[in-house]
């Protein structure tokens, strides 16, 4: 699996089909930075699958925010990964250092 | 606060940003609610139960000052009620937005999938001609967005699809409920219970309150019983389980966690019981008590489930009229009403053929062809006098040797 930040990642040249076809699927490319990020989340299991024919891995998934602490993290390495029907959208979850701190949300109700 | 308030609706968020995950969802929820110049009128939201659908819709016009005009599974909603109750709100701006805060109302139609059935005839077309008419947002809620009836609806909406919440998202909420509620949980319970929600995150507080009630101190041990109410136990293990029950409380607490279908338990628990009981009076009364099981059964319908309580309780007392009593015995199951059906789906199929010819014929219904011709037709054939009869009817000679065979029991 390779974690990809949301924000902004490379990517390998490619033929202009696919770079018109991340375009459509919601990538968005920054020229001068010569990088790509998320733009629309509609079509987010179609590019997971097309960034991974890209960059020949199997999966591809994107960094989540913790809700707690506010910080990028990648989902690899987590232990409910197995567990979790939704990989890549929302993109926010709790990290495993808040989680084994017993950091919990501000405010609850 | 009350105390013995149900600690789903005590932490149910005020705010939007308490609603936990589906943060791309809530984002083009608020921003479809804010936009005057919606380029569609109706919003359906779509997501597996307990992911905060309503929770956000309610969260929503508590925030922005909108008053939800709600409709849910528990109301009919047949074409008259849905314009009883939607055309006034949707029809005119409210009187109040001139001269209070509020904004005016959302008109809200929770679980759209559930509208089925003679009760909601009509409902679909009538929420179209709605989203049509409406003056003011329209939202509704799904769980199954898939479903053929729901098609028209989808082509009139914007859609917000909701996941499920993730289970280190649930930990943390889960966490949070015990700082306030100073329940001490092991992490491994947070995570078990977490993990059963299956990211139903209302199931997952119910459950942590449920096992909460009895200990102060959660721990790993305490919710083994989750497990054992997630497995899918069927008919026979069910039925075992409900017989050789040692009190009342366990029958009850058996039923709670039932996974075989309402119907075919009762008709098994009546085939079964004079198996279970060999005291004339301990039958009768467990014949009693689900005879009131099925009188509650029927009053639910589809609809009215808050009675469901009624129905477990008088089936629990079925089950516990003399604990004492348990003699294992060999089960009859699948219940015989149901060996019965499939046994004669032949000679029903049979039947059904002759009383459509009838029906053609003498332009009556298949019900009257069967009560009122099929009983002079047997004493025909039985006098032998049909012949006419039978070939103006055009039945074919196994239709004819059935009516024959009919007319000699």
């Amino acid at each position: 699996m390779v974690v990809l930040n949301k924000k902004a990642f490379k990517l390998p040249f490619m033929e202009r089909e696919k770079f018109l076809l991340l375009m459509r699927l919601g990538l968005n490319y920054d020229k001068p930075s010569g990088t790509f990020c998320l733009k629309n989340f509609n079509n987010i299991e179609k590019l997971a699958d097309t960034l991974a024919e890209i960059l020949k891995v199997d999966e591809v998934t994107f960094t989540q925010t913790c809700a707690v602490c506010g910080k990028d993290f990648g989902c690899s390495d987590c232990k409910y990964l197995e567990l979790c029907a939704t990989k890549n959208l929302p993109f926010q979850c709790v990290c495993s250092e808040c989680l084994r701190e017993g950091k919990t949300f501000e405010d609850v109700g | 606060m009350r105390e013995d308030l149900l600690w789903v609706e005590k932490y149910r968020p005020k705010k939007i940003a308490d609603v936990i995950g589906n943060e791309e969802a809530k984002a083009a929820f608020i921003e479809w609610l804010k936009n005057t110049r919606r380029t569609k009128k109706a919003l359906l939201l779509y997501g597996p139960p307990g992911v905060g659908k309503t929770t956000l819709v309610n969260a929503a016009a508590n925030e922005f000052g909108f008053r939800v005009v709600e409709m849910n599974a528990s109301d009919t909603r047949s074409e008259k009620a849905i314009n009883r109750v939607a055309g006034p709100a949707t029809a005119f701006a409210a009187l109040d937005t001139f001269t209070t805060e509020s904004k005016g109302n959302v008109l809200f139609m929770d679980e759209v999938d559930g509208i089925a059935g003679n009760e909601d005839r009509g409902g679909v077309s009538t929420i179209l001609r709605i989203i049509e008419d409406s003056r003011i947002p329209v939202i509704m809620a799904a769980n199954d967005p898939d479903l053929e009836k729901l098609r028209p609806l989808k082509k009139v909406s914007a859609l917000v699809r909701f996941h499920q919440v993730r289970i280190p998202m649930i930990i943390a909420l889960l966490q949070k409920v015990c700082q306030r509620e100073h329940v001490k949980a092991e992490f491994e319970a947070l995570e078990r219970i977490a993990e059963n929600s299956r990211g139903d995150v209302r199931s997952a507080i119910n459950d942590l309150q449920s096992l909460a009630e009895t200990t102060k101190t959660l721990t790993l041990q305490d919710t083994v019983v989750l497990s054992a109410r997630n497995r899918d136990v069927g008919m026979d293990e069910t039925l075992r389980e409900y017989f050789s029950v040692k009190s009342l409380l366990g029958a009850s607490k058996l039923l709670s966690y039932l996974s075989v279908d309402y119907d075919d338990l009762l008709m098994a628990v009546g085939d079964n019981l004079p198996l279970r009981y060999t005291d004339p009076e301990d039958l009768a009364a467990a014949y009693d008590f689900v005879s009131r099981a099925d009188m509650f059964r029927g009053r639910i319908g589809v609809e009215n489930w808050h009675l469901l309580r009624y129905f477990f309780n008088s089936l629990a007392q079925a089950a516990a009229v003399s604990p004492e009593s348990y003699q294992p015995f060999t089960l009859i199951s699948p219940p015989i009403r149901v060996i019965t059906l499939f046994w004669t789906k032949g000679k029903r199929t049979i039947l059904d053929a002759i009383c459509g010819k009838i029906g053609r014929r003498c332009h009556v219904s298949r019900a009257t062809a069967k009560t009122d011709f099929i009983p002079f037709l047997k004493i025909l054939l039985a006098n032998q006098k049909a012949d006419e009869v039978v070939s103006w009817f055009e039945f074919q000679p196994e239709e004819v040797e059935f009516l024959a065979k009919m007319s000699r029991l």
